[in-house]
């Protein structure tokens, strides 16, 4: 029964949408009445896709629609038979495609083909044509040539524009719109006492010169950009590509001409002596997602990365669903399947991995640093690659095959290491003691695993399990002992590896952790109330081997068999004896062969435990049953103690640079960029399915054969197809460009469907006016700004957005603009506007992303594990906590939360229009996602500071920062009447008005009342939670 | 109301919970606001039996050759190597793709029928085997994915790369929520019970792709917050929230007055269901009416929040509250390693609870309406990967054939369908591929899979894209 209803409203609803169908007296207009029904209807089956075209019928050209037509007698053409045959079995399109022609369409086919059947090419495929201005009847109301185009329309139809809107409105409006922000109340003070003719032109001008405009306009091409602060696939780990969102930003506030701003995002680096600039901002085309799963298959993500390049440049910059012809010929457009890999084979020499980005960003990148730092880091990168390339060479296998020979066995070293052992754990699967004592560990909670290790395999373990070692060991303080064992934290906090009762303790204390990097912390050692810590910090997420020595009264480390400085923080005497078991737990990390000695060992002992030992070991395994870390250990050992000389000296330089390399990596930003493989660069095939797999012919660089040639003289490569997009002969760029600036103004583009200009898109409501204003791009020198100013200048724009029953009821989209859209902000506005309202927005532009408040456990939950980054929300602190929401770090399989609850995208896809939903889980976010509560405090203390004594004043000043207008008699008296009710609520229960107080870092202003503070900020958050608040009107 | 006021406000209602206020499908109301997207027929397309599906997925990949799969002659193959004959140049991931050998590892778990079916299950899901006789068992499912996450987004997506709407909110689309104070997709997840790193896990597994974001899953935690920013602050309490929203509510109508936008009235009623949930969340979550006897079915862990008994739990109070799609995700079943000792850790953390919502959902009478769904995204190699002895040994992941189990939903009890060869490598017998199961699970909530399409950039998208067969064998 609810399936029926929703059928009959449906179909009432086509007639209610009907104002695009002329009256009958007018031709029939092919483009926007026919071939919409054709390709909906036919083209799946009798469109461009030629290997599943049927009966070998081609309906999307003229040539094949006219083999089925006869132009003026509809009821002799095949085609108009079989669309309206009787027979349901005959008729088309067939039931098993699910489409239906309704009779109404039927009809409109027949009229087309009795009054001739016209044909034109799709709209979109021909260059715009500058239309000559309309006559209007008004000659009033229009402001600029855009509102001739939109008053003919509504003169057509019948209608009339809305009155223009009232000055706060609009100062509220186009301050929204230009910068994202709310106006303040002085901004709107002075507009509405601004008398003089041009008032209104001032506010735009100073508000296109607002810094703040850049990072508006930058908000919808991060998301066609598909920008983020990781890299999207499995573990999800961070990168950094925040220098090229900074890119985006200032290109806007300096007005970047929109033709360098496409070609240097496309093919920056391939420009002549390319700047660092322009390099950066090829980084469009890395923003894609990576991949770097274990196990995955490097050529399948290869070609992921490379069709989403094509996917993304062809919405983005074409406004064509190119994608659809990856599998096989596009079934409604004209781009074949060949054409769809021409244009991939212009992404795919890029020089990069299919599987990267472990460490931060994948290859090619860049640093954004200095000059100095930058001729460094390529300086080192060269070398390191030089490096690494000699000790791959073959010599290197046979040199370590003939060393492998001369080795000794490893017995008599065991043996030696084996003389005064207390315990010896291999962790070779098990928990035994191998000393000879029979002191085999076992676990207390949950289960240890074993994996490769140092020397063969080692002992896993997470914060959960507890391991007890031996009780009946270091008895008595006199006596020395060495404890000595390899281990690999992996947790970034308090790691605790031994613990023995409150006797001997020895943890990694507190880390100076950072969501971006890994780093180490220093070993602390507790023998009772003998305190030290280690100077150099362990590293976590790498073996280290640890000795800690000890001769009756005093403590050595020894790291890597190395002594290794230690620091007394408390200088008492040691005191360790006690009956509690040596236990492991609340480690996270891996350990391996641990022992406990009841003597000092010497330096030659401790070189042997952790450098010889494991690599002898391995070396008795034969070559073919060696697993990768045994390989990789052995090869090391190698070359850093028994390869010849070259080689050594080869290896320690490259040791040497890949830490100074890390090192300066970390403090030095960078982003991913687009490179060209100059040698060998990577062929290209047509994929058949798709898959990667299946590659059958091979294909070079070109454009869709649809649309014009490469222009004279340019290459077959990126730099080509970029100047390609900006010809004047190419018909979509423009047309796409200035739709979208149109969308963010009007909430809906002249072409509905921004990303999608081809056949199964939407006909542009106001076609002239779209030409009009894409041939005027051009026309301006692809100046940005003065579009943007052409724009918010109309009187379309200015309008009203009020709206009535009949006008909603005939329009309820708003596609014909007799009055301006009103809809709710995107979420990073929703954000930024109550900020701004309450005085705390940070108004730095640009930088590494930031943490804002987010409710904890929410990266953890899907999180890998801590050996990555980005897997663990740390929340910011101080000013950090107020940046704008395009700031919020950006994590791909866990969107940022407050922005993601009002419909901002996971930014994994390229991203035209957001969807704009209204959900109680907005109205939770609004109510009491912390941002929003600290918020409402702190405009809540400045009403009571700066608004006045009296409540209505108070109220005034609120609604006046919030929603740029003063409040009515009847809305003062409702909040005025909540907050003297919640005073009275909260001077009878301050412990309640205190707690509200306490949300948020930021300390409440202790100089207000706090029953009074606690009643106002709730007043406060009434008025941001309004649905005016969070709506541009 | 008139009709055409239906129409007027449901352009307007773009709301979570969208069908219920005026019974207009969603797919209806998706095409309201896409006007080009004309959906041939409305969903329910015919009878359904299954109202609702609750999805146990256990990430990482259980191994079906130590719970379900059954290979007796293995045991003499121990340490052989994997014959060419078998393997047929398939790829395999790149973490076995080195090794030097694929010795095959025969299970160490003893295997026994069970139920009038007389099906095969090993002693790891001694709970499991008791309903036997309830399940349908597919041993021959097989996917296109050989590592988790194209694996895992193929599953709940119909496609291994991001980017299209998850298969609860293609339900939630195709059939909106009959709960007035829920959403109609709920998501709940539970960490391993092994104490290796778990998989991780998606929101775009849940996402709503291109579909309006009303239809993605909601994830229901653990704690004091089950839903974000559902408690109120400290000091506001239900009274004084009851004013605020009293007072917002006498704003916006004046609002309303003057700018007669619809979205303002909506406003008001999410203010007004956000307020509602603030209250049937929380009595949702809230175990303590529950009896002793559910915690004695569901096992003592469902005392626990956030672990996977509680978490089946938490499905059978949705289902009975008519949430239309319940997926859970229970990490940590990628055994490498070490498999015999993890896997049988993993079984004792959920063995007892998904046998427990199946029976619980039977004596409540649920089980005919409700699907229930159990499987990880792809299986477990025959070879072993790393060092393998006598009761040690790992296993890669293996797309070619796996085992799920469904119950309930107008499936047909005591069946196992499929079947492998000896290796449990490649299907030998009734193959059902991830998009045939996909279009299995629709056609049991009474959806044709070919006909629940959603045009977004000029084609009509699908969850099973151009593929998949509803697989009749396995429904009553």
């Amino acid at each position: 029964m609810m399936s029926g209803m929703g059928r009959i409203a449906f179909s009432c609803l086509i007639t209610t949408f009907a104002w695009a169908a002329p009256p009958a007296a007018t031709p029939v207009d092919f483009g926007r009445q026919i071939r919409p029904l054709l390709s909906e209807n036919c083209f799946s089956c009798h469109g461009p896709d030629e290997r599943n075209r049927m009966a070998g019928l081609r309906l999307d050209t003229r040539e094949g629609a006219l083999g089925r037509i006869k132009p003026g007698d509809a009821a002799a053409s095949p085609l108009f038979q079989r669309v309206s045959h009787e027979k349901k079995s005959l008729r088309m399109p067939p039931v098993a495609s699910g489409r239906v022609l309704n009779d109404k369409q039927v009809e409109l086919i027949k009229r087309w083909i009795d009054e001739g059947a016209a044909w034109k090419t799709h709209w979109s495929y021909s260059p715009p044509v500058r239309a000559e201005l309309p006559l209007v009847k008004d000659k009033a109301w229009g402001k600029t040539p855009i509102d001739q185009f939109v008053l003919a329309r509504l003169e057509k139809e019948g209608l009339k524009p809305s009155p223009e809107t009232d000055r706060i409105t609009l100062a509220r409006r186009v301050t929204l719109d230009l910068t994202g922000l709310p106006p303040t109340p002085e901004e709107v003070a002075a507009f509405v006492a601004d008398k003089t003719p041009n008032a209104y032109e001032k506010v735009v001008d100073r508000l296109l010169a607002s810094r703040r405009y850049g990072e508006k306009m930058a908000l919808p091409w991060l998301d066609l950009s598909r920008y983020a602060d990781t890299h999207g696939f499995h573990i999800d780990s961070h990168r950094v590509m925040w220098p090229w969102r900074d890119w985006v930003i200032s290109a806007f506030n300096n007005n970047m001409r929109w033709d360098e701003f496409v070609v240097e995002q496309l093919a920056g680096d391939l420009l002549p002596d390319a700047t660092p600039d322009q390099r950066l901002a090829t980084g469009f085309n890395r923003n894609h997602m990576i991949n770097f799963e274990g196990g995955a298959i490097p050529d399948e993500y290869l070609t992921e990365y490379v069709i989403d390049r094509v996917e993304t440049t062809a919405n983005v910059f074409m406004g064509m669903t190119m994608g659809c012809a990856r599998c096989h010929d596009h079934k409604y457009d004209p781009i074949s399947q060949k054409d769809f890999y021409r244009f991939f084979a212009f992404f795919n020499t890029v020089d990069e991995k299919g599987l990267d980005g472990q460490r931060g960003n994948a290859e090619p990148r860049m640093f954004v640093a200095s000059a100095g730092q930058i001729s460094e880091i390529e300086r080192m990168d060269a070398e390191i690659k030089e490096k690494r390339k000699r000790l791959a060479e073959k010599d290197v296998d046979e040199a370590q095959t003939a060393w492998e020979k001369t080795l000794p066995p490893s017995a008599d070293l065991q043996r030696r290491l084996g003389q005064g052992l207390e315990f010896h754990y291999e962790f070779e699967g098990g928990l035994e003691d191998s000393s000879g004592h029979y002191r085999a560990a076992r676990m207390v909670a949950n289960e240890a695993v074993f994996g490769a290790g140092p020397i063969g395999r080692g002992m896993t373990m997470t914060v959960d399990e507890k391991m007890a070692l031996a009780a009946d060991v270091l008895q008595d303080e006199r006596k020395p002992f060495t404890l000595a064992f390899f281990v690999r934290p992996t947790h970034e906090r308090s790691v605790r590896l031994f613990e023995k009762g409150t006797g001997l303790q020895i943890y990694t204390g507190v880390s100076e952790y950072v969501p971006y990097y890994k780093r180490g912390s220093p070993l602390t050692l507790h023998l009772g109330p003998r305190r030290l810590v280690s100077e150099a910090p362990l590293l976590y997420g790498s073996y280290s081997h640890l000795a800690i020595a000890y001769d009756g009264t005093t403590v050595k480390l020894f790291v890597d068999g190395k002594p290794a400085a230690l620091r007394v923080v408390n200088d008492a005497p040691a005191q360790f004896a006690n009956r509690e078991p040596l236990t492991i737990r609340e480690f996270q990390g891996q350990m391996d062969d641990l022992r406990l000695y009841n003597r000092l060992l010497g330096e030659g002992e401790l070189m042997d435990l952790a450098m010889h030992l494991g690599p002898m070991r391995a070396a008795e395994i034969p070559a073919a049953k060696r697993v990768k870390e045994e390989k990789d250990r052995l090869r090391a050992y190698f070359l850093s103690s028994a390869a010849p000389p070259e080689l050594r000296e080869t290896a320690a330089r490259l040791k040497k640079l890949e830490t100074e390399r890390q090192q300066l990596g970390e403090v030095v930003p960078g982003a991913m960029v687009m490179t060209e493989m100059i040698e060998k660069p990577r062929e290209s095939f047509v994929l058949a399915r798709g898959d990667y797999q299946n590659k059958t012919e091979k294909v070079l660089a070109a454009v869709p054969s649809t649309l014009p040639p490469l222009p004279n003289g340019v290459p077959a490569n990126r730099l080509g197809l970029a100047k390609w997009l900006i010809d004047p002969a190419h018909p979509l760029l423009t047309r796409v460009t200035v739709n979208r600036f149109w969308q963010n103004y009007f909430g809906t583009g002249l072409v509905k469907t921004s990303e999608d200009f081809g056949s199964q898109g939407d006909s542009p409501s106001h076609p002239e006016l779209l030409d009009w204003l894409a041939t005027e791009l051009m026309r301006s020198n692809w100046d940005v700004k003065a579009m943007q100013k052409l724009l918010v200048m109309s009187a379309t724009y200015r309008q009203s957005s009020r709206t009535t029953p009949a006008l909603q009821e005939r329009d309820p989209e708003n596609r014909l603009l007799a009055r301006m859209s009103r809809f709710r902000l995107p979420a990073e506005l929703v954000r930024d506007n109550a900020l701004a309202a309450s005085g705390l927005l940070n108004n730095e532009i640009g930088g590494p992303s930031v943490f804002p408040y987010q409710p904890a456990g929410l990266w953890d939950e899907l999180a890998f594990g801590r050996e990555f980054t980005a897997q663990k929300y740390t929340p910011s602190h101080g000013q950090d906590l107020y940046r704008r929401g395009m700031y919020s770090f950006w994590k791909r399989t866990v969107p940022p939360a407050e922005l993601a609850t009002f419909d901002a995208p996971d930014r994994e896809k390229c991203l035209s229009r957001r969807a704009v939903t209204n959900t109680p889980l907005q109205a939770l976010a609004l109510m009491n996602d912390p941002t929003f509560v600290e918020a409402a405090r702190h405009l809540a203390q400045r009403m009571l500071r700066e608004g006045g004594r009296r409540p209505e004043d108070r109220v005034a000043f609120g609604y006046r920062r919030v929603l740029a207008r003063r409040p009515s008699p009847k809305e003062t008296a409702v909040l005025s009447g909540v907050a003297a009710k919640q005073l009275a609520a909260y001077t009878q229960n301050e412990s309640a008005a205190r707690g509200l107080l306490s949300v948020g870092e930021s300390k409440a202003d202790d100089q207000l009342p706090v029953a009074e503070l606690a009643a106002w900020t709730n007043v406060a958050t009434m008025i941001m939670n309004l649905d005016e608040a969070i709506t541009k009107e | 109301m008139t009709l055409k006021k239906q129409v007027e406000l449901a352009l307007t209602r773009r709301q979570l919970f969208s069908r219920t206020a005026l019974g207009l499908g969603a797919p209806a109301l998706a095409s309201l606001l896409n006007t080009s997207a004309v959906a041939a027929t409305a969903p329910p397309h015919y009878a359904a039996k299954a109202k609702r599906v609750i999805f146990l997925h256990q990430s990482g990949g259980p191994s079906q050759l130590d719970l379900f799969d059954y290979k007796p002659k293995l045991k003499a193959m121990f340490g052989v190597e994997l014959p060419a004959s078998i393997r047929m140049g398939q790829r395999i991931t790149g973490m076995t793709s080195g090794q030097s050998a694929l010795p095959v590892a025969p299970s160490v778990f003893k295997f026994e029928q069970h139920g009038k079916s007389g099906a095969w299950l090993s002693e790891l899901v001694p709970h499991t085997a008791k309903i036997a006789d309830e399940l349908t068992i597919v041993r021959s499912m097989k996917t296109d994915a050989i590592n988790h996450d194209p694996a895992i987004t193929f599953i709940h997506s119909g496609s291994q790369q991001p980017g299209r709407p998850s298969l609860g909110s293609w339900v939630s689309y195709g059939l909106g929520s009959e709960n007035q104070n829920l959403p109609a997709f709920v998501v709940l997840l539970s960490t391993s019970n092994t104490p290796i790193n778990d998989q991780p896990l998606f929101s775009r597994l849940w996402g709503s792709g291109f579909l309006p974001s009303n239809h993605q899953g909601v994830r229901f935690r653990s704690g004091a917050e089950p839903v974000l920013f559902l408690r109120d602050p400290e000091g506001i309490d239900r009274s004084t929230r009851r004013m605020m929203l009293d007072g917002m509510e006498q704003l916006n109508r004046m609002r309303h007055e003057t700018y007669g936008d619809p979205e303002i009235e909506t406003r008001i009623s999410q203010f007004e269901m956000a307020y509602r949930m603030q209250a049937s969340v929380p009595d949702l979550m809230d175990l303590s009416q529950e009896p002793e006897a559910t915690f004695k079915l569901y096992g003592e862990d469902a005392r626990k929040p956030g672990t996977y008994a509680a978490n089946c739990l938490l499905a059978r109070r949705l289902a009975e509250r008519d949430v239309r799609f319940i997926q859970l995700y229970h990490r940590g079943w990628d055994q490498h390693n070490e498999l015999p000792r993890h896997l049988a850790m993993q079984c004792r953390g959920t063995d007892q609870a998904s046998a427990a919502l199946v029976t619980d959902l039977k004596q409540r009478g649920l089980l005919d309406h409700t699907l229930v769904v159990w499987g990880g995204e792809f299986g477990r190699t025959v070879y072993c990967q790393g060092k393998l002895t006598e009761t040690l040994y790992g296993r890669d992941h293996h797309p070619r054939s796996f085992t799920w189990w469904l119950a309930g939903g107008g499936t047909k009890p005591g069946v196992v369908h499929g079947e492998t060869d000896d290796f449990s490598y490649n299907i030998v017998a009734n193959p059902v591929h991830i998009h045939d199961m996909q279009a299995t699970i629709l056609h049991c909530l009474g959806m044709d899979h070919t006909r629940l399409t959603y045009k977004f950039q000029g084609r009509r998208f699908r969850l099973t894209d151009v593929h998949g067969e509803v697989v009749k064998p396995l429904l009553a």
